[in-house]
């Protein structure tokens, strides 16, 4: 039986006969048994978690093994780029991510799971789309014009990703099946990610695929389906409420009232459009063979997969096809070599999800009539839509149709169609040489090929199609990114000094080739089905480009460790991007870091108080230097294409500047981990500072400098992200039966721009971003900056604002005064019309911040016999959302549906309300759309229930016996995800928001429920 | 390093890129073809650029946007949709996206001008392209130039008769601004005052009618690049802006013979260019590059703005393939002195379905008819409106009722009379000139309808006492539909209210970001 130090059984932890093919496994009793030949004379045992310990077998029959596991956190190693380190040893800042919490849970790619799990990483999902990329923000926003997120590195690779299929959202990590990840550390600090020099000021997210394992090949299937719903949906008005409400609009239309327009047919029809948009239980289920093993000297892991996600848009899905293999092989003493392969096939499918769009899924189900049919019994099609007649639908027994002419959801979802079809190949070899003891070169080159195969169809009939007489349109995306790195690690130790030193060479090139066909104007709906066919459009066209950009890197990283006690490291990198100008294209990169182990000290040993309490603390503080990398030419000054018609054409395509330089962001990190109470409670605190300078910001150029894109990305401008993060995991219970485990993160992330640039010696005081945000000197990134809101004015219904001065207008909408004008207001009870006045952009203010400003976690895992119960609480807030959904669609003065708050409006004097008196045709003026309201900002804080599961793993034994030996063992699991969410936001939910904060129509998130099933084998 | 060592040229291979879609700025005028090419890039500026910063392109600055606005500002069409309910309802804010687009987009074509007129220059200098050809090229973007200032003019400042021009007028850009050192130079110029504006429009039409030629040889370069006749059509159309009459007959006597007969309006020919009336009223929408098309920005299905500012989308009918988002407003098309049985009322505009609407029907012009790749180009200068703005100076200068204002004016009327002959205008028709001036007014809002120009006719009279509209006029709700409002001399009540000319949303905003980026041009008041 193989146990830890406490008693606890050790599954899965490999027995092996030294210099033999021979050994097996513990089963989940830690039990083991095996026949060594008489030439047997020592076991090893080893497991991922808990080191190798050799036993001498002698005359034992039995051999109990007790593995010691010091303490494990600080016996974790750490991948560090380049390297791994132990995690004692390692002074710089970085989150090691449980894999194993979340290798079940329902998504196609792993950064959707990684909100919560780990400190100083801020993860949005920031819809329910089931390809959308999460947001992954690492202590904050680093940059206002460049990359803002992490550098991915999978087994050593910085691969390709992003979101980056042609006509869907697309996400290129989920090439990766989430059950072959063996861990993921995402590094933070500026120590940590001096290695990757230029490309680590947003923090760089390490990817370490599953490797094979010495001893019996392990079979393992791992299966779930599940179901997902939309977790809120809008409540919207029904038939007969929209009735009354349109021509309550109408009615009050100054100065002319209307008649009304909106009448119930004779079935009381009322549509919610909401089920037309969105499907019930869609249906999701993920498959995983693994075959994981190896030799003495092989080592492999081989792994198939499928996983089919409906997501709950009808048209949305995603269906991936993923196999990995991964081999390492000792040819002998000296040389090892391995090879990792990924093969991926993804599907994407999709909709318009234009928020505003006239064909937008959940834009046009907002507002659609609900006393009228998707549906029709004298069409052709069998929907209701007025094809050939016009791109409208009948208005039902309303005697007119929609505003704005949004179109027949139900329609556009089943004919129009998104689709993207990627194909992904990573090869990454590797070949390691060790001459001398202590020392290894390693050779490493991959390559990442990403093809794209993207489709898209407009219907003719209906939708967006209907104008371009139906369109087609293919694009064919070809991504191929080279590394090929040389490395060399080399450690040394006399007697208490130790040595570690890595250096090297790495070159990558990355070329991305596109081209497009599209045809409008379609012979017949017969040639609109799966591709673009040749001669059947009336107007072809077509579109592609070719870039290529490269980097080259030179790296160095020196560490010393003086009796496991002291630690100093000391990296530098030297990096060259073609983004720059020849003469500017290289910047250097210096880290460092300092480390000590009071707990190692003669004092702290000594003192019986201390040792007995806190028996492990280490101190560590960590600077460096590291940069951000750029994209295109943006040095350049360049003339591109623009034809005048099908006359060809140069013109000024941006105005850049050869004096453009390395972007570089002095990151502080001041940190301390503890283990108290035994160990059973770890506290990994830490204190940071990222000091951005010289940002690489696309200046603003005035408009009338009619400079192309209206900015000049130039070094100005500094930013600061200043916080804490605390992270706590704690063993509650630890007896042989029962098990209790909690994690609580919390990471607090204070963003403040700090400079800007000048305008004839006047710095400017900010940088509009967008309708909503501003860049502002001494705020945090992406404020709202806006009007505020008086509320409705009691005698007249009219919405009032503040002026900069305090005092209050109200926007007039009857006859005698200007329409839409804004007036002096007394008091919310007065209704006199005051004199003419104004709401100008002086006026606004600033309405809170769009990035949240603190989030965590609280993770609670109970076992009890073969019970698993884990469940994870998260948190986030700090920010304001500008919730355009209710402003623009929720609250339109149109002929259109609204949400059903607007049943609060303003009927007659002496209502005390929000929500204005109605106009038919005015709600850009009473919404103020286009501008942030405080009427519609509102508190981003919530608490979430992301997942719960429950499992149960059988009797090892029991199993074993009652598959006679075939079946290790079985575990069975129920969850669910997004389950609930505690907030004051009104709209669909709070992560669904942009950087800026707004909230803009998109697909609301999903809850899903799965059941599933891991057997080994 | 070790690699790097064994293959030294890869590793600089690996930074050594450089872009393959478009060329160093020093390429772009090396020699004759990428002369032109730049040239005709400036042209591209003045078809489409950006809208709101994206990568959508809805014919801002002249490719479709601005005749989509300048019809919405006014009262002669109704707005069917959120495209340009801003615009129509004046509820345009200095973040408003179409008032930002437009200016945003005017000074990306005059910047792109400036640029490459240094480029024509600098070629011109070397022997590259003759210096005929390089002064030739730098007319046509000091065309363009003047062009663009002046719409931005009548949009966001005040009338130039507003106090004879000395109210803030719009910043004119006249060099090229391609470095950040460039840039400085313009953030310690403050706003000019209209008539500086003015001056320097004209400078640069007066330099386009010396330098430009008379024609062009192909067939759609004649109407799609800027010529000699186009130059001086523009230089009227800004003198009567500014009120001078005299100015404007002087230029329009180099465009219309000295006698001109009425009844054969195909007979009258511009002695600069050829220039003459389509037989037909719709001979100019037929027909993209027509003998009246003196200056029209072109689109074709290669290159057109997009389906949300396409002509024909946005204007035409949804019955017959647009979109019907913009209507002709009963407030013209009820106008009894516009003859019920005129024929531009029923070969240029149709009843048909809107984008809200199947069954309540709306009138929409015809004019442009590229419904499905939206390759109708942007009528900005028809040989009529040069027919008609002579005539209005002809009738204002005068003393009397003039005859020839009465002649010019019958030219044009005439073409779309049933009976030209008897149903012509004749001096006994005017009580006095100021009749006869309001006659040829009317007649630009009917021949001239959809063609974007009823705003700089409502900006340019509303100080004049006798041809005001006291501001924006009242205009129909924003969304009226139904055939029942349309009725050829009957009456017409319009429900959306004037906004006074003392009314600060008379004129636009300046958008906001060029306050804070250019903190020297100040706000027009109250935004």
């Amino acid at each position: 039986m193989v146990t830890d130090d406490k008693g606890n059984p050790l599954p899965n932890v490999s027995v092996q006969i030294k210099g033999a093919n021979l050994g097996t496994v513990t089963n989940l009793e830690g039990k083991y048994s095996l026949t060594a030949p008489a030439t047997a004379k020592v076991l090893v045992f080893s497991s991922v978690d808990m080191g190798t310990q050799e036993v001498v077998i002698g005359s034992k029959a039995v051999i109990d093994v007790s593995l010691k596991g010091e303490d494990r956190t600080m016996q974790e190693v750490v991948v560090v780029g380049y390297g791994t380190q132990q995690k004692k040893a390692f002074t710089g800042s970085a989150s090691k991510v449980d894999v194993k919490e979340f290798a079940n849970l329902m998504t196609p790619s792993i950064d959707k799971l990684l909100a919560g799990r780990a400190t100083g990483v801020q993860v949005t999902n920031t819809s329910g789309l089931i390809n959308a990329p999460a947001r992954i923000l690492v202590r904050g926003v680093n940059s206002i014009s460049q990359g803002q997120g992490p550098l991915i590195v999978v087994d050593n690779i910085p691969v390709i990703s992003g979101n980056l299929a042609g006509t869907t959202n697309s996400n290129a990590l989920g090439d990766i099946n989430p059950s072959d990840i063996e861990s993921i550390d995402v590094l933070k600090d500026g120590s940590a990610t001096a290695i990757y020099g230029s490309r680590a000021a947003a923090g760089v997210i390490l990817i370490t695929t599953k490797k094979g394992t010495k001893g019996r090949a392990r079979v393992n299937y791992d299966g779930f389906i599940g179901v997902s719903n939309v977790l809120k949906k809008w409540e919207l008005l029904n038939g007969q409420e929209f009735v009354t409400i349109a021509n309550e609009k109408l009615r009050n239309n100054s100065p002319t009232p209307l008649a009304p327009r909106a009448f119930m047919d004779a079935q009381n029809t009322s549509t919610n459009w909401l089920d037309e948009a969105f499907i019930k239980n869609a249906l999701v289920q993920n498959h995983t063979l693994s075959l994981q093993g190896g030799t003495d000297k092989t080592g492999y892991y081989f792994s198939l997969n499928l996983s089919k996600q409906q997501g709950t848009i009808l048209s949305n899905k995603n269906t991936a096809y993923r196999v990995r293999l991964n081999l390492d092989h000792e040819v002998n003493r000296f040389v090892k070599f391995g090879n990792n392969l990924t093969l991926s096939r993804q599907v994407d499918n999709d909709q318009n999800n234009g928020s505003n769009a006239l064909s937008g899924a959940v834009a046009s189900a907002l507002r659609l009539l609900p006393n009228v049919s998707p549906y029709s019994a004298t069409t052709a099609t069998g929907y209701n839509i007025n094809f050939p007649t016009a791109n409208s639908m009948a208005p039902g027994a309303n005697t007119q149709s929609i505003d704005d002419n949004f179109t027949n959801v139900a329609f556009t979802l089943k004919f129009n169609n998104y689709e993207s079809d990627k194909y992904r190949l990573i090869d990454n070899f590797y070949m390691e040489i060790s001459p001398v003891k202590g020392l290894k070169f390693r050779s490493q080159a991959s390559a990442d090929m990403l093809n794209d195969y993207s489709f898209q169809k407009w219907d003719p009939r209906h939708g967006d199609g209907y104008s371009n007489l139906g369109l087609v349109y293919n694009v064919n995306q070809n991504f191929l990114r080279y590394v090929w790195q040389n490395y060399f690690n080399y450690n040394l130790s006399i007697k208490k000094h130790s040595f570690f030193l890595t250096g090297g060479h790495e070159l990558q090139s990355t070329t991305t080739k596109w081209f497009s066909a599209q045809g409008v104007g379609l012979a017949d709906l017969f040639f609109l089905k799966e591709n673009v066919i040749s001669n059947s459009a009336a107007t072809p066209s077509i579109g592609g480009n070719f870039t290529k950009v490269g980097f080259e890197s030179f790296f160095g990283r020196f560490n010393y460790d003086f009796g496991n006690k002291y630690f100093f490291q000391a990296t530098i990198r030297r990096d060259g991007q073609s983004s720059l100008a020849p003469e500017r294209r290289y910047g250097n990169f210096p880290g460092f870091s300092i480390g000590w182990r009071p707990s190692e000290e003669g004092f702290w040993n000594q003192s019986p108080l201390l040792n007995k309490w806190i028996p492990e603390a280490k101190l560590k503080a960590s600077y460096s230097k590291v940069g951000n990398s750029l994209g295109g030419f943006p040095y350049l000054t360049s003339y591109g294409p623009a034809p005048y018609g099908n006359i060809s054409g140069l013109a000024l395509t941006g105005v850049g500047t050869e004096a453009l330089q390395w972007e570089t962001s002095a990151k502080y990190d001041l940190g301390i981990d503890l283990g108290i109470l035994r160990n059973k409670i770890n506290l990994t605190a830490d204190w940071f500072l990222n000091d951005v300078d010289n940002l690489v910001l696309d200046v603003p150029t005035p408009f009338s400098a009619g400079i192309p894109g209206n900015s000049i990305t130039q070094n100005i401008g500094k930013l600061q992200n200043r916080g804490i993060e605390l992270a706590i995991n704690a063993t509650v219970v630890s007896r042989k039966n029962f098990t209790w485990d909690i994690n609580l993160n919390y990471s607090n992330v204070k963003n403040k721009i700090t400079k800007l640039y000048e305008v004839n010696g006047a710095a400017v005081p900010y940088i509009q971003n967008g309708s909503y945000n501003l860049i502002r000197v001494g705020d945090p990134y992406n404020i709202i900056h806006g009007f505020r809101y008086a509320g409705v004015n009691k005698a007249n219904g009219n919405p009032m604002y503040y002026k900069a001065d305090g005092t209050m207008v109200q926007q007039n909408f009857r006859t005698g005064a200007s329409i839409g004008g804004f007036f002096v207001a007394n008091s919310k009870d007065d209704g006199t019309i005051g004199a003419a006045s104004s709401l100008a952009f002086a006026d606004r203010t600033v309405l809170g911040q769009g990035v949240p400003t603190f989030f965590g976690a609280f993770t609670n895992t109970f076992t009890y016999k073969g019970f698993t119960l884990d469940f994870m609480v998260r948190y986030s807030g700090g920010n304001k959302i500008v919730n355009t959904t209710a402003q623009e669609a929720l609250f339109n003065q149109s002929f259109q549906n609204n949400g059903r708050d607007i049943l609060r409006r303003w009927t007659a004097p002496g209502d005390e309300t929000d929500v204005p008196r109605l106009y038919y045709g005015q709600g850009n003026n009473i919404n103020q759309n286009g501008v942030a309201i405080s009427r519609f900002v509102e508190k981003g804080d919530y608490i979430r229930l992301q997942n719960a599961a429950l499992s149960y793993s059988f009797n090892g034994k029991a199993i074993q016996k009652f598959a006679n030996g075939f079946i290790q063992n079985i575990r069975l699991y129920v969850q669910g995800q997004n389950l609930y969410v505690w907030t004051k936001y009104h709209g669909a939910d709070p992560d669904n928001i942009s950087l800026g904060g707004i909230d803009q129509s998109v697909s609301p998130q999903v809850r899903t429920f799965s059941f599933g099933l891991s057997a080994g084998f | 390093m070790v690699a790097c060592v064994l293959s030294a040229t890869s590793c600089k291979k690996v930074l050594d890129t450089n872009p393959t879609d478009r060329v160093p700025f020093d390429n772009a005028f090396s020699t004759p073809d990428y002369c032109l090419l730049s040239l005709n890039g400036v042209y591209d500026a003045a078809q489409s650029g950006p809208y709101n910063g994206g990568t959508e392109r809805r014919g801002y600055p002249f490719g479709a946007a601005n005749i989509e606005q300048g019809d919405c500002r006014g009262e002669d069409v109704i707005n069917l949709a959120a495209f340009f309910q801003v615009t129509y309802q004046a509820s345009y804010n200095s973040t408003a996206a179409n008032c930002v687009a437009f200016w945003d987009n005017c000074y990306g074509l005059i910047n792109k001008a400036n640029v490459s007129i240094d480029g024509f220059k600098d070629a011109g200098g070397k022997g590259i392209i003759t210096a005929a050809l390089a002064t030739q090229y730098e007319a046509e973007c000091r065309f363009l130039r003047a062009l663009a200032h002046h719409e931005l003019t009548i949009h966001f400042a005040r009338p130039f008769l507003d106090g004879a021009g000395a109210k803030d007028g719009v910043p004119y850009r006249s060099f090229a601004i391609a470095s950040p050192t460039a840039l400085e130079q313009i953030r310690s110029t403050p706003r000019p005052k209209v008539s500086e504006d003015y001056t320097k429009i004209l400078a640069d039409l007066d330099f386009a009618e010396a330098n430009l030629p008379a024609t062009y040889s192909t067939a759609t370069t004649k109407t799609t690049r800027a010529n000699k006749a186009a130059a001086i059509a523009l230089k009227m159309r800004v003198k009567m802006h500014m009120g001078d009459w005299a100015g404007v007959i002087t230029e329009g006597n180099k465009l219309v013979p000295a006698t001109v007969t009425p009844l054969t309006w195909t007979s009258v020919a511009s002695p600069i260019g050829g220039w003459t009336l389509t037989s037909a009223v719709d001979g100019p929408f037929t027909n993209n590059s027509s003998t009246e098309s003196i200056f029209s920005v072109k689109n074709d299905a290669q290159d057109a703005p997009s389906v949300n500012g396409g002509l024909a989308g946005m204007l035409g009918s949804a019955t017959i393939g647009g979109r019907g988002l913009v209507a002709i407003s009963p407030i013209i098309w009820n106008n009894s002195a516009w003859k019920c049985n005129d024929k531009r009322r029923t070969a240029l505009y149709v009843t048909g379905a809107s984008n809200i609407s199947t069954t309540n029907l709306s009138y929409f012009t015809t004019k442009y008819r590229d419904y499905a790749t939206r390759g109708d180009f942007a009528p900005q200068i028809r040989y009529a409106e040069v027919l008609l703005t002579l005539a209005e100076a002809e009738a204002r200068s005068a003393a009397v009722v003039s005859q020839r204002a009465i002649d010019l004016l019958n030219t044009v009327r005439n073409r779309a009379l049933q009976a030209p002959a008897a149903e012509q205008y004749v001096i006994g028709d005017f009580a006095d000139k100021v009749a006869l001036v309001k006659a040829i007014l009317l007649e630009r809002r009917i021949e001239l309808l959809a063609e974007g120009k009823r705003w700089g006719d409502i900006s340019r009279n509303v100080m004049d006492a006798n041809y005001t509209t006291g501001g924006i006029p009242a205009k129909a709700i924003n969304g009226a539909n139904g055939l029942a409002i349309y009725n050829c001399g009957g009456t017409y009540t319009p429900g959306q209210a004037a906004i006074p000319v003392t009314d600060f949303k008379f004129i636009w905003p300046i958008p906001a970001n060029e306050i804070i980026q250019n903190p020297i041009i100040i706000q027009n008041p109250n935004y």
